[in-house]
């Protein structure tokens, strides 16, 4: 077997199973925190992370779990699998992108151990969960120790500084999403590179939300994954469409945009020449499904 | 030197306790610590499926999962699946069906099989196609493995 | 005694599990990975990773210095005998480094994290050389030199001529002239290599291998020991997965062995995945510039074949495929004028072995598709054409093939019935223009391939030793390896029809090379043939003792005997006569007591080839059509295939359940060479070492498979059968990107069709198309 394990340096585990418990452990900024395992093993593996001294496995913190709606606003425990999202009948009716998303996560096994949370923390520019939670102006909840446990409230739009990187405080945990329940009108749509159905670090990922009115669209929202180091929301386009009923040409404008404001790479995986032109693709689609 | 941990837990429907290093995986603690073979390495980084094991009724990836995380859980592996008089029948259908060559992804595959069909008592065609895609074959090209577990699930073919 | 009659049944055709299903199913099945021996201790490999560059130093202080480290070798502790085809290679390098997998230092040590930690503790300074990558850039003058004495970097050539090519050229109506650029990809094995070495204290190896070829192994192995062959004792655990890429010796084996030569224990060492991407062997890539001519009428008049390998930095199997691709060139249809040359050259790059289809793989993508476009310059249908050029039973190629049995045209015929081929080529291509982004198409291909073995080596054969003990239950002992096609279900069914014993009653023992006999290997889908003909040998001569006995105690002719159902029976009739086991303990606890043992070894009749590769190298050979029917999302370019029927002449059908699982499973390998793998190597380097983007084909991906077999009945094969394992991944590939034409108008010379590949070619289709109007 090929698991390295040497001279890790990890002198302290701890499974805590509240929140508090949990902000507490994190308070000297010195552990490297677990959920799922499905991106920290991989990672240390591959030499990209190292642990730090306290090893926190916060996969059994009860209030970290669960699907809720609070006063408009749904909430989602940072937690919570991918196929438990996937499952889910609250969030198959007031956010049915999420599970659309969910069921073109990677794999059943990884499914079932992948955490919402862990997802947005690993923070890659492909990030598939991602894309749907900007479509819906998530936030998430970081959650340090200041005597008791303290959240502050971050944006999803503004979570990301770069590849793998985010505004987290090696003291924080990210404890919670949540997003105010979509408005009436409100649609969402997520498409991703193939041929696989799921198995697949997107090539493009792409996610369109709007309130369809009768006279156009507002709050429009369109979010692309793998085409810039963190993912996007391709403002641009989104300001263009804001407002705009959906026809062949504004449609067509509108993918031409998105295609211009984006800067993919070229990579092991793809070309920034395919990049761009999926994405003019993917936005086409998503604003016009029935060519989909 | 890695801190070491005590964990209790159920395997195969016995108790276990066990002392592992804070960041060993599942797997390596099957493989290597307790001797079970049954379940393979075959990519450590959970894009194959051969390490996969059922943990509290779901398919994990072993090779992902951190050994310290199995405190107070039920595992079932590959060794665990035959009944008293002799193959599981998923294991049974497997060989029936001509569905094992080299037999080195088997293991991890009919774990997955088994959750599919254990979890989801409608399991159509598709469904299964799409349940199996983190379990990669090289030898039988996935149909015969499609048959055993379509007899199983009860799906027409 | 109250008499039965017992009726005349036969297992030849039935759909027989692998006797070796069941302790797979359970896990239970020990593979060199899980293996341990008492005192075992691990080995790991520094790599180079760096594709050309000299060894300035090695400093191994501190990885000895490491407690449980055991020993550190560098070629300086190693014999230096060179070894590989081409005499090429060494277990450890010194002076030099010529590719990124090139072996620098070894470790046995008693844990993989300790070694692991050894290898981060060996200091090696290294001065870079500039590399070279491209053959044709290999072969510029000044171009840098991979190895010493080879200043051109010309290795392998291989040149076969037949026939007045100006003339045919001449003659010719069309003549078509295109460059297919086929490339890297691997066999991802899913069971890592893995090798354990344990020596005797008299200095005798035993060596548990993967290998595929365990006799002629022992051979090649020998030379990087420095150690007699016969002191090397092979033995062939269950394998995850071999496909061709153990047919040789690499560098980790003698490595390991010259580890657990110097720690004196047994070492064994595993390939971690991403190790396994970057340094099992791959397929060959090739460069293949081929011209078709024909008449306006549709006779093909010649091929006329240049093929560029990139040979890398070592020698193993990939550079000689040009042995099969010729066969592929000169015996793909009818074609009378012919001439192949190939040449490899080396570079810094990985090296290549053999891979399921070696060779004809490659070809077949040129030869497959160059008739789909002569059908086009010729305004006929692919079917008439290639019904036109397929060869019938008893013609002889201009290789000197004999296509006894031939399936060629009755496979053609089935399956453009099968799947209404013309008729939606047809519909197909007049929706091409049309809007619309979801096109459909249908797209067929063919090829031959050897089915007998391939007379590479001075035996082609197979040794067989059968005994039936006192209860008639039978042992087969035979020189074949199971690598997981199944050969123990067949060889169990020929022994159980012979003797008319249970399959379950029959055992396959051929694991052990101190007890085997011999066996040239897996190879050139020669082990249904080849063994399946041994064992039958062997079982008939047991059969003719043991029906001489029974005539003797019954007292009747031995030619009006048969065997049933583990009784001795009156042939006529189905009368039993005696129980088979009373029968041979009779034998064994009389005055003159016989046992039945016996033994045979199988040669075919096939010929090594003579000079200017003329020989009918095998003894049969077998075709394979595939119709591929997909659709494209022009846009995206991704394809979906929908379906895949196949017409294989498989001479006769022995286990149908094993023949069902070989070509499904080389289907779907082929599909992957198709679509979606690729090893991306730039520079040298292996860019994508890993499952998540080396993309194999996953159980969503497959198709609709519609499997018809032709059985032709071979004369020599074992009951009329023919091997089948290769061609099912040999002709897919073509077929698909046949159907991409018939879909879009796009042609993909230099696999694998992508979605990029395909939306790009489209793209810029598109674009000239607009431009021109």
């Amino acid at each position: 077997m090929a698991q390295t394990i040497s001279e890790t340096g990890i002198s302290e585990y701890a499974a805590p199973t509240t929140l508090a418990e949990a902000a507490e452990l994190m308070a000297d900024g010195n552990a490297t925190v677990v959920a799922g395992g499905t991106d920290l093993m991989v990672q240390i593996e591959a030499g990209r992370r190292h642990y730090k001294d306290r090893l926190v496995n916060i996969r059994r913190v009860a209030d970290m779990r669960g699907i809720e709606i609070v006063d408009d606003t749904v909430r989602i425990g940072a937690l919570t699998t991918v196929t438990e999202v996937l499952n889910d009948p609250l969030l198959a009716e007031v956010a049915p992108v999420l599970r659309e998303t969910a069921n073109r996560f990677a794999s059943s096994q990884l499914r079932n151990m992948a955490t919402l949370g862990g997802n947005i923390c690993n923070a890659s520019p492909a990030g598939d969960t991602i894309i749907p939670m900007l479509l819906l102006d998530a936030e998430v909840a970081l959650t340090s120790w200041q005597g008791a446990p303290r959240s502050r409230y971050v944006p999803l739009a503004d979570f990301f500084t770069g590849p793998s990187k985010t505004v987290i405080e090696d003291t924080e945990i990210l404890s919670e999403i949540r997003f105010a329940k979509p408005k009436p009108g409100f649609e969402a749509r997520f498409r991703k590179s193939g041929p696989r159905p799921a198995l697949e670090i997107s090539t493009v990922s792409a996610g369109f939300g709007a309130v369809v009115g009768a006279d156009g669209l507002s709050g429009v929202r369109i979010a692309l994954g793998a085409v810039a180091p963190v993912p996007y929301r391709a403002r641009k386009t989104e300001a263009f469409l804001e407002g705009k009923a959906l026809s062949a040409e504004v449609v067509e404008e509108a993918a031409g945009i998105a295609a211009g404001e984006v800067t993919p790479i070229d990579d092991v995986r793809s070309t920034a020449w395919y990049r761009t032109h999926l994405v003019r693709i993917f936005v086409r689609r998503l604003l016009n499904p029935e060519t989909a | 030197m890695t801190l070491k941990v005590d964990i209790a837990f159920t395997l195969n429907g016995r108790p276990v306790a066990t002392t592992v290093p804070a960041d060993m995986s599942v797997l390596t603690m099957l493989r290597d610590h307790l001797r079970m073979t049954g379940t393979k390495y075959a990519c450590g980084e959970g894009e194959c499926g051969a390490c996969t094991i059922i943990v509290d009724g779901q398919s994990v990836n072993s090779c992902l999962m951190y050994a310290a995380d199995c405190e107070g859980r039920s595992l079932t592996t590959i060794e665990g699946l035959r009944n008293a008089d002799g193959l599981d029948p998923m294991q049974d259908a497997f060989v029936r069906h001509g569905a094992i060559q080299c037999g080195f992804c088997m293991p991890g595959m009919i774990m997955q099989a088994k959750y599919l069909t254990d979890t989801d008592k409608n399991l159509t065609y598709e469904g299964m196609k799409r349940g199996l895609e983190g379990n990669v074959c090289r030898c039988t090209g996935y149909k015969k493995v499609f048959d055993a577990v379509a007899e199983i699930a009860g799906i027409e073919s | 005694m109250t008499t039965k009659t017992i009726a005349k049944t036969s297992v030849i055709g039935a759909r027989v599990p692998k006797p070796d299903a069941p302790d797979k199913a359970l896990g239970k099945t020990r593979y060199i990975n899980d293996m341990e021996l008492p005192m075992m201790l691990f080995g790991k490999i520094l790599h180079a990773g760096r594709p050309h560059a000299k060894i300035l130093s090695i400093d191994t202080s501190a990885a000895k210095a490491l407690p449980g480290v055991h020993v550190v070798l560098t070629g300086e502790d190693c014999p230096t005998f060179k070894f590989g085809m081409a005499r090429d290679n060494v277990p450890l390098k010194t002076g030099k480094v010529l590719c990124v997998r090139d072996e620098v230092a070894a470790v046995a040590a008693e844990t993989e994290e300790i070694c692991d930690k050894a290898l981060s503790l060996i200091k090696v300074e290294y001065e870079d050389l500039p590399g070279v990558f491209d053959p044709e850039d290999a072969l510029k003058p000044g171009a840098p030199i991979v190895h010493e004495g080879k200043e051109d970097n010309k290795n392998l050539h291989y040149l076969f001529e037949k026939g007045d090519m100006a003339a045919a050229e001449a003659d010719s109506d069309v003549i078509l002239d295109n460059v297919f650029n086929v490339h890297y990809v691997t066999h991802c094995c899913m069971g890592t290599s893995a090798v354990l070495a344990d020596y005797s204290v008299d200095g005798k190896l035993t060596i548990y291998s993967q290998t595929q070829y365990p006799y002629n192994f022992k051979m090649d192995l020998a030379p990087a020991l420095g150690v007699h062959p016969g002191d090397i004792r092979v033995i062939q655990p269950p394998v995850g997965g071999a496909f061709g890429s153990k047919l040789d010796v690499y560098p980790f084996e003698p490595v390991c062995a010259l580890l657990a030569k110097a720690a004196r224990r047994p070492v064994k060492l595993v390939f971690d995945r991403e190790e396994e991407f970057i340094n099992a062997p791959t397929r060959q890539p090739v460069k293949i510039h081929i011209r078709l001519g024909a008449k306006k009428d549709g006779t093909l008049t010649f091929r006329n074949v240049d093929n560029l390998l990139n040979n890398g930095a070592y020698t193993s199997w990939g550079p000689t495929v040009p042995f099969v691709m010729m066969r592929t060139f000169s015996s793909h249809f009818r074609v009378p004028t012919v001439r192949v040359e190939s040449q490899s050259v080396y570079t810094n790059n990985p090296y290549a072995g053999s891979f399921r289809g070696y060779g004809n793989v490659q070809a077949t993508y040129a030869t497959s598709i160059q008739m789909d476009m002569m059908a086009e310059a010729l305004g006929m249908d692919l079917l008439t054409l290639s019904l036109k050029n397929a060869q019938a039973s008893g013609e002889v190629t201009p290789q000197g093939s004999v296509l006894n049995e031939c399936g060629f045209a009755e496979c053609l015929q089935i399956a453009a019935d099968k799947t209404d081929f013309t008729a939606k080529a047809v519909k197909y291509a007049a929706e091409r223009d049309k809007p619309g982004r979801i096109k459909r198409g249908i797209g067929m291909a063919s090829s031959i391939h050897n089915a007998g073995g391939a007379k590479i080596h001075k035996s082609d054969g197979c040794g067989t030793i059968l005994k039936l003990d006192d209860y008639a239950r039978a042992t087969v002992i035979t020189g074949a390896s199971e690598i997981g096609q199944g050969i123990d279900a067949v060889i169990a069914q020929v022994i159980a029809e012979e003797l008319g014993i249970p399959l379950s009653d029959v055992t396959i023992a051929n694991d052990d090379s101190a007890i085997a006999p011999w066996d040239v290997g897996v190879h050139a889908s020669r082990t249904t043939f080849i063994a399946g003909n041994g064992a039958r040998r062997a079982a008939r001569k047991a059969r003719e003792q043991i029906l001489n006995a029974a005539a003797g105690y019954a007292n009747v002719e031995a030619g009006a005997l048969d065997l049933r159902q583990g009784w001795v029976v009156q042939d006529a009739d189905g009368a039993t006569v005696m129980p088979l086991d009373r029968l041979l303990r009779k034998m064994h606890f009389q005055k003159d007591a016989e046992l039945v043992m016996v033994t045979d070894y199988y040669e075919p009749p096939s010929e090594e080839e003579a000079e200017g590769h003329v020989g009918d190298m095998s003894a049969a050979y077998s075709h394979a059509v595939h119709v591929a029917e997909i659709e494209v999302d022009t846009e995206t370019g991704e394809i979906r295939v929908e379906k895949i029927t196949s017409a294989q002449d498989v001479g006769r059908i022995v286990n149908e359940m094993g023949l069902e699982a070989q070509i499904e499973g080389g289907i779907i390998m082929g599909l992957g060479y198709a679509i979606s793998e690729q090893l991306q190597i730039v520079e040298g380097q292996v860019k994508n070492p890993s499952f998540r983007d080396y993309k194999v084909i996953t159980s969503p991906e497959v198709p609709e498979l519609d499997l018809h077999f032709v059985e032709t009945m071979s004369q020599t094969g074992p009951m009329g059968a023919k091997g089948i394992a290769e061609l099912p991944t040999i002709v897919i590939a073509p077929a698909i990107a046949n159907a991409l034409y018939n879909a879009t108008g796009v042609r993909i010379f230099d696999p694998p069709m992508t979605p990029e590949k395909v939306a790009r070619a489209i793209f810029e289709k598109d674009a000239m198309m607009d431009a021109a109007e």
